[in-house]
C-alpha cells in the first residue's frame, strides 16, 4: 500500500511574529459586533431576522406548506377517495382507505386519509393530481410533534383545521368545472386561492 | 319503351270503385288471375317473370324483388317465410295504407304468389297498429280469402298449401326495417338483426325468409297476369313499371298519386296536383320520406320520378314520399322535428346511431333554445357524417342523410337562426 | 385437416381456418382492433360498431367481429378511414358517459380509458348536458349496476342469456334512454354474478365485495389455480405484494373453465389475508404451558415428540386434499416411505356430495386435488377412499397426530367442529392456514402454511388434467411454509439430531 504524504499547511507567520497584532484584530472584531448590536437594539436600521414565533414570516404565495382538505359547503371533506394523490405520491406517504357513503348521490368517500408528514417530500403532486380540489397544500411551514403519532395527519385533522388556514369552504359545485373560489375573509392564504380559480384548478 | 307517361293503375286499380274491397269485386275484375296463372307455371320461371319485369323493391331501397326471391336456396324442405311489410311508419307515407283500402286482396294475391314461387308455405302480414280500420279489412279479406279458397291446405284445387296470418306491430318505426319487423314477429324487442346472414337465409325463426312491402307484392299480380313485358313498357329502362307517390304539403290537391316512374316532378306539382296554395312557394322538397336528403326548389327542375334521376340528384326516391316545403316554414323547425323523430326511434342498439341521434337532437334543442353555438353546424355535419354507413341497419343513416343536407343547403338559415337565438 | 382460408391483414399474408373471423384472426396475430361489444366466450352481437376495419374493394368499413375472412381479402386496420372511424366510435360512447373515473372502480382496467389513450386522444365535440341515467342500483347479491357508466355493449344480457341460461337481464326503453336492467321485481341470483364484472368493459357493473377497496393499478397478478372445488379454474389472483394483502380473483381463459369461473371461487382469496391467518407457530411445553414461537422452534418440539415414539405404529397423518401433488409426495416419502406410518386418513367434509355439478362449472367436491391425492396415496402403497376419516383418526391409538389441514375452511362446513374433536386428542400437530386453529385454546402445536398464491406445484382436476401453480406471491406470514419445506425441515432436523 502506498502512503501518499500530505504536506502541511504553510503556517502564516505574520500572525505571531506581529506580536500583540492578534489583539488589535479581536478587539476590532469587538468592536464591530458591539455597534451592529447597538444599531439593531435601538432600531436605528431595519434588521435581516424575524422575532419567530412572535413574528411570523411571509412566504411566497407558492409556497407549499402542510396539508389541509377541503370542504363542500355541506361541511363534508370534497375528497372522493379516488386515490389519485396517493398514486402521485412519489413519497408513498398518502394512505387511504374508502368506503361507500350512506348517501347514494356521493357513492365514495374516504373512511380514512392519512398524510406521514415525515415522509412527504412537499412536491405539490397531490394537488395537482387531485381531480376535486380537494387536498391543498397549505402555507404553514410550522410543523411540530413530540412522537410518531402526531406525524401522521388524519382526515379530521387535515379537514378541520380552521383556526389556521385548513377546513377552507370551497364553492364548487360537483358540475361546475371551472369554479370561482371564494377564499375566506381575512385569511392569509387569500391570494392564494384566488390563483387557484384563476388557473381554474379543479 | 312505350309512352313512360302513360298512367296504368295497377296497384290502385280498385280506386273509387263501389264494394272495392269486397272478393266479389276482386274476382270479377279479374283479381286472382294471376294466381291462376302464376299456377301453370313452375316457381322459377315465376321468379324470373318477376325478374325480367324489373321490379325493384318500393319500401325505400329499390332492391330488384325477382333477384331476391332467388336468393331463398330452392332445396331447403324446411318452412320458408313471406312477410308482407305493411308496418309503413317513414314519414310522410301514407300508400300502403291506400293500397289496403283499395283491395287487400291484391296484397293476398301477391303474397300467395311469392309463395309458390320460393316455396313458402306461410304468409305473415306486419301492419302498424295503429291502422285500426286496415287492421279489419285485411282481416276481413283474409277470411273471405279462405272462404273462397285461395288460402289453405288446397289451394284452388292445385295441392299447394298457402296460409297468411295477420299481426298488429306496436307502432315503431324500427319495425318497418326488415330485420327489425322479423324481431318484432318472433316476439322480441323490435332491433335489427346483424347481416349476414341475410333474412333470405336465415330469418324469422332462423329459416328462409322474404320480406316485401307491400307495394311490391300487391304489383306482383299484374305482373304475371300481364307479363314482364307489358311491365317494362311502362317507366324508365332501369326503373319500369308504376309507383305510389304519396304527396303533401302545401299544394292544392295533395295525395296519393300512381304514376309511372320517370315522371317529371314538376309536372306532379303544377299539373296533377294542381300547383301550390296561393301565397306560397317551393322552398325545397323531400323526394322520398323524411329519411331523404332534402332538394332545393332549383335541383326540382327538370327532375324526373325514378330511382336513378333522384340520386344523381343526391336523394332518393325512398318510399315516394314527396314532402314539399314551402318559404313560410323554418328549416330549423325542420331539422328539429326530423332528428326529434329519429331520436325517439332510434332503438339504441348500435352506438353511432344511439349516441349520434340523441346528440342531434340535443344540439337541435339547444339552438331552439337560443343556445346554439358558432360551430354546431360544422359539429352536427361531422356527427351525421359519421353515422353514416356505420351501423347495422339504415336508421342511423336516415337520421344522417337530412341533417347532412339540410345543415349544407340551408346553412345560412340555420347560422342566422343561432346567431339571433330566433326565427328571423 | 379442415380447410383453411389465406387473406391479407395489414399487409401481411395470415392463414386461418375457414369461418374465422377476421377479429379472431386478428388477435391471433396480435393485431390490435378495437372493440367492446365482441367478446371471444359470447356470440357476435355487432352493436358497438367500434371494430371498423377497412376492406380494399368494398365502399363502406366493415366490422371486424362479423367478418369471416376469404381467400383474397385485403383487410386493413389502419387507414387513416379506419382510425378516424375508431376515434369517432369512441367519441360516440363517450358523449353521454359520466366520466367518474375518480370513484369508478373499473378505472385503470377500464375499456374506455385504455381506447382513449389508444385510438382517441381527441378533443370531445360534446358541448350539451348529458343523459342521465339511475346509479347505484341493487341488481344482484354481488353487483352494483350503474347505468350511466353503461355503453350498452349487450356483453352481460347475452352473458345471462347464452352461459348461465337465465336471461335475467335486458336492455329496456331504447335510443339513449336505453338501459340495462333485471325485470321488475327481479334480481339476479346464481352462482356466476361476478363475471358480469369481467365483461363489462366499462364500470357499469363493479363487484360488491371489492368495491372501494383498492385501486386497480396497485394490484399484481399473478396466474394460480382456483382451490375452491375440483373443476380447477385458472385464475388470476390479484393481490398487493406490497401489504401483503389479496383482493379478489378473476378467470383466466383456461381449458377446464373457458372464460368463467363462479362466485363460490372468487371468494378464495378472502382465507388468504392477515387477519384470518395463523400468523406463528406454536408450541406447548412440558407445564402445558403455551407459547407463540418461529418455525425452527416448532419443528423441534415436533421433532423431539416423533423422535420419542415409534412413528410407525404412535404417528398417524390425517390429510386434507386441498394441497398440491409435490406437496403429498414429500408428505408421504417421509412419513410413509422413511417412518414407515401406516395410519394415513383422508380429512373431509361428511356432507359432501362429491358427484354434484351445477352444470356450468361448480362441482359439489370442494377440494382442488382430490385426484391428487388419491394417486399419491396409491403410490406410497396406501388405500384410498373418499370418505371422511376422523373416527378412525380417533380411534387408531395415535399419540401423535398430524393434521394436515384444509386451506381454506369456508369450503368446509364442519372444520370447526372437527377441529374441535381432534384437539381432544393427546397431541394434534396442526399443519394449517387457518387463525382459528391458534383461537382454539387446546391447540398444543401448530405450524403456519402457505396458501396456494404462494406456492408451486400441481393441482389434478376432476378430469385429471394438470394445473401449474408456478409463480408464487410472497408469503404474508413469516413463518408460513408449505409441506414440502416442513419435511424439509423436519428431515434436516432428525438428521442433525441423529435419529433415523
Amino acid at each position: 500500500m502506498a502512503v501518499v504524504k500530505v504536506p502541511l499547511p504553510p503556517i502564516d507567520s505574520n500572525v505571531f511574529s506581529a506580536g500583540w497584532g492578534y489583539i488589535t484584530t479581536i478587539a476590532a472584531g469587538m468592536w464591530k459586533t458591539l455597534a451592529i448590536f447597538t444599531v439593531q437594539l435601538l432600531k436605528i436600521e431595519k434588521t435581516n431576522t424575524l422575532e419567530w414565533p412572535e413574528q411570523a414570516a411571509t412566504y411566497s404565495d407558492r409556497f407549499k406548506g402542510k396539508h389541509f382538505l377541503t370542504l363542500r359547503d355541506d361541511g363534508e371533506v370534497r375528497c372522493t377517495a379516488c386515490f389519485l394523490c396517493a398514486t402521485n405520491c412519489p413519497a408513498d406517504c398518502i394512505h387511504i382507505e374508502a368506503g361507500n357513503h350512506p348517501d347514494n348521490e356521493l357513492e365514495k368517500f374516504p373512511v380514512r386519509f392519512e398524510i406521514d408528514i415525515l415522509r412527504c417530500v412537499f412536491c405539490g403532486y397531490c394537488e395537482e393530481a387531485c381531480p376535486v380540489d380537494a387536498i391543498r397544500l397549505g402555507p404553514e411551514y410550522a410543523m411540530v410533534g413530540t412522537n410518531g403519532g402526531k406525524w401522521v395527519y388524519t382526515k379530521e385533522y387535515l379537514a378541520e383545521r380552521k383556526q389556521l388556514s385548513g377546513g377552507v369552504i370551497s364553492v364548487k359545485d360537483e358540475n361546475e368545472k371551472h369554479p370561482i373560489v371564494e377564499a375566506p375573509k381575512g385569511s392569509r392564504n387569500a391570494k392564494q386561492i384566488k390563483s387557484y380559480a384563476r388557473h381554474g384548478i379543479h | 319503351m312505350g309512352d313512360t307517361l302513360t298512367k296504368v293503375k295497377i296497384t290502385t286499380a280498385f280506386e273509387g270503385k263501389p264494394n272495392a274491397r269486397a272478393l266479389k269485386t276482386y274476382v270479377d275484375n279479374g283479381g286472382y288471375a294471376g294466381l291462376k296463372k302464376a299456377f301453370t307455371m313452375q316457381p322459377g320461371q315465376v321468379i324470373d317473370e318477376v325478374k325480367a319485369a324489373g321490379l325493384r323493391g318500393r319500401g325505400g331501397a329499390g332492391f330488384p324483388t325477382g333477384m331476391k326471391w332467388s336468393f331463398v336456396p330452392k332445396d331447403d324442405k324446411g318452412p320458408k317465410y313471406i312477410i308482407c311489410n305493411n308496418d309503413e311508419s317513414e314519414p310522410g307515407t301514407f300508400k300502403d295504407r291506400y293500397i289496403t283500402e283499395c283491395n287487400p286482396h291484391m296484397i293476398l294475391e301477391g303474397m300467395i304468389i311469392a309463395g309458390f314461387a320460393i316455396g313458402a308455405n306461410k304468409g305473415y302480414i306486419y301492419t302498424r297498429y295503429d291502422f285500426f280500420e286496415e287492421i279489419k279489412w285485411l282481416e276481413t279479406a283474409i277470411r273471405e280469402a279462405y272462404d273462397g279458397g285461395f288460402l289453405g291446405d288446397n289451394i284452388l284445387g292445385t295441392g299447394f298449401k298457402f296460409h297468411i296470418d295477420h299481426y298488429a306491430g306496436a307502432g315503431a318505426y324500427i319495425c318497418g326495417e326488415e330485420t327489425g319487423l322479423l324481431s318484432s314477429l318472433e316476439g322480441k324487442k323490435g332491433q335489427p338483426k346483424l347481416k349476414p346472414p341475410f333474412p333470405a337465409i336465415s330469418g324469422y325463426l332462423h329459416r328462409p325468409t322474404i320480406v316485401n312491402n307491400t307495394e311490391t307484392l300487391a304489383a306482383v299480380p299484374w305482373i304475371i297476369n300481364h307479363g314482364a313485358a307489358a311491365h317494362k313498357t311502362m317507366g324508365t329502362e332501369k326503373s319500369p313499371g308504376t309507383k305510389l307517390f304519396c304527396l303533401s304539403g302545401r299544394v292544392k290537391r295533395p295525395g296519393v298519386y300512381e304514376l309511372p316512374l320517370g315522371y317529371p316532378i314538376e309536372k306532379l306539382i303544377n299539373e296533377d296536383a294542381g300547383g301550390m296554395l296561393p301565397g306560397y312557394n317551393i322552398k325545397a322538397c323531400i323526394p322520398g320520406g323524411s329519411s331523404a336528403p332534402i332538394l332545393t326548389a332549383e335541383e326540382l327542375k327538370g327532375l324526373t320520378l325514378d330511382y336513378e334521376a333522384i340520386a344523381a340528384k343526391g336523394s332518393m326516391l325512398g318510399s315516394g314520399a314527396i314532402m314539399i316545403i314551402d318559404d313560410s316554414m323554418s328549416m330549423v323547425e325542420l331539422l328539429k322535428v326530423t332528428v326529434d323523430f329519429y331520436h325517439h326511434e332510434s332503438c339504441g342498439q348500435c352506438t353511432p346511431c344511439r349516441e349520434g341521434t340523441g346528440w342531434l337532437a340535443n344540439i337541435m334543442t339547444g339552438i331552439m333554445a337560443g343556445q346554439g353555438k358558432k360551430d354546431d353546424l360544422q359539429r352536427m355535419f361531422e356527427i351525421s357524417r359519421n353515422m353514416e354507413g356505420k351501423t347495422i341497419c339504415a336508421l342511423s343513416d336516415a337520421a344522417a342523410m337530412p341533417t347532412k343536407s339540410i345543415v349544407t343547403k340551408f346553412g345560412a338559415e340555420i347560422a342566422d337562426f343561432i346567431e339571433r337565438g330566433k326565427r328571423a | 385437416m379442415s380447410e383453411t382460408v389465406t387473406f391479407k391483414l395489414n399487409g401481411k399474408d395470415v392463414t386461418v381456418p375457414k369461418g374465422t373471423t377476421v377479429m379472431e384472426a386478428a388477435r391471433r396475430e396480435n393485431v390490435e382492433i378495437p372493440h367492446f361489444c365482441w367478446h371471444p366466450g359470447l356470440s357476435v352481437a355487432g352493436v358497438c360498431r367500434f371494430c371498423m376495419v377497412k376492406v380494399e374493394g368494398r365502399p363502406k368499413l366493415e366490422i371486424a367481429c362479423n367478418l369471416q375472412a376469404t381467400n383474397g381479402m385485403d383487410v386493413k386496420t389502419d387507414t387513416e378511414e379506419a382510425k378516424s372511424a375508431h376515434k369517432w366510435a369512441l367519441e360516440f360512447h363517450l358523449i353521454n358517459h359520466p366520466l367518474d373515473c375518480p370513484i369508478c372502480d373499473q378505472a385503470g382496467e377500464c375499456g374506455l380509458q385504455d381506447y382513449y389513450m389508444s385510438v382517441g386522444k381527441y378533443q370531445s365535440q360534446m358541448t350539451r348536458p348529458k343523459v342521465l341515467k339511475p346509479k347505484m342500483l341493487d341488481v344482484g347479491r354481488d353487483l352494483v349496476l350503474d347505468t350511466e357508466r353503461c355503453i350498452l355493449c349487450s356483453r352481460c344480457v347475452r352473458f345471462e342469456e347464452e352461459v348461465t341460461k337465465t336471461g335475467a337481464l335486458g336492455i329496456f326503453d331504447r335510443g339513449d334512454r336505453a338501459i340495462i336492467g333485471t325485470y321488475p321485481g327481479e334480481k339476479i341470483d346464481h352462482n356466476y354474478q361476478t363475471n358480469l364484472v369481467d365483461i363489462c368493459p366499462v364500470g357499469a357493473f363493479t363487484s360488491r365485495d371489492f368495491r372501494f377497496k383498492q385501486r386497480v393499478w396497485f394490484l399484481k397478478d399473478k396466474p394460480a389455480v382456483c382451490p375452491g372445488c375440483s373443476t380447477g379454474c385458472s385464475v388470476d389472483v390479484y393481490g398487493k405484494p406490497e401489504t401483503r394483502s389479496y383482493f379478489r380473483l378473476k378467470p383466466r381463459k383456461g381449458e377446464a373453465n373457458g372464460h368463467w369461473m363462479c362466485d363460490k371461487g372468487r371468494h378464495m382469496y378472502s382465507h388468504l389475508n392477515q387477519d384470518v391467518r395463523l400468523r406463528t407457530a406454536l408450541t406447548t411445553d412440558a407445564q402445558g404451558r403455551r407459547k407463540d414461537t418461529n418455525f425452527a422452534g416448532a419443528i423441534e418440539d415436533l421433532g423431539k415428540r416423533i423422535a420419542a415414539v415409534n412413528p410407525a405404529t404412535d404417528v398417524a397423518l390425517l390429510v386434507s386434499a386441498q394441497h398440491t401433488s409435490e406437496e403429498y409426495k414429500s408428505l408421504f416419502d417421509f412419513f410413509v416411505g422413511e417412518l414407515g406410518i401406516k395410519k394415513v386418513f383422508q380429512w373431509r367434509e361428511p356432507t359432501e356430495k362429491i358427484d354434484a355439478f351445477d352444470g356450468l362449472l361448480y362441482r359439489g367436491d370442494h377440494n382442488a386435488n382430490t385426484s391428487g391425492l388419491l394417486s399419491a396415496l396409491k403410490e406410497a402403497g396406501l388405500a384410498a377412499g373418499l370418505k371422511n376419516e376422523f373416527d378412525a383418526v380417533a380411534s387408531s391409538g395415535a399419540k401423535i397426530v398430524i393434521a394436515v389441514t384444509p386451506e381454506v375452511p369456508s369450503t368446509f362446513p364442519s372444520f370447526e367442529q372437527q377441529l374441535n374433536r381432534l384437539t381432544e386428542l393427546d397431541f394434534v400437530s396442526f399443519w394449517t392456514l387457518a387463525g382459528s386453529v391458534a383461537d382454539n385454546k387446546k391447540t398444543k402445536h401448530a405450524i403456519p402454511m402457505k396458501g396456494f398464491p404462494e406456492k408451486k406445484g400441481t393441482f389434478i382436476n376432476h378430469e385429471g388434467k394438470a394445473g401449474k401453480l408456478d409463480s408464487p406471491f410472497p408469503c404474508p406470514v413469516a413463518d408460513g411454509r408449505d409441506l414440502t419445506e416442513i419435511i424439509a425441515a423436519l428431515k434436516q432436523w432428525r438428521h442433525s439430531h441423529g435419529s433415523r
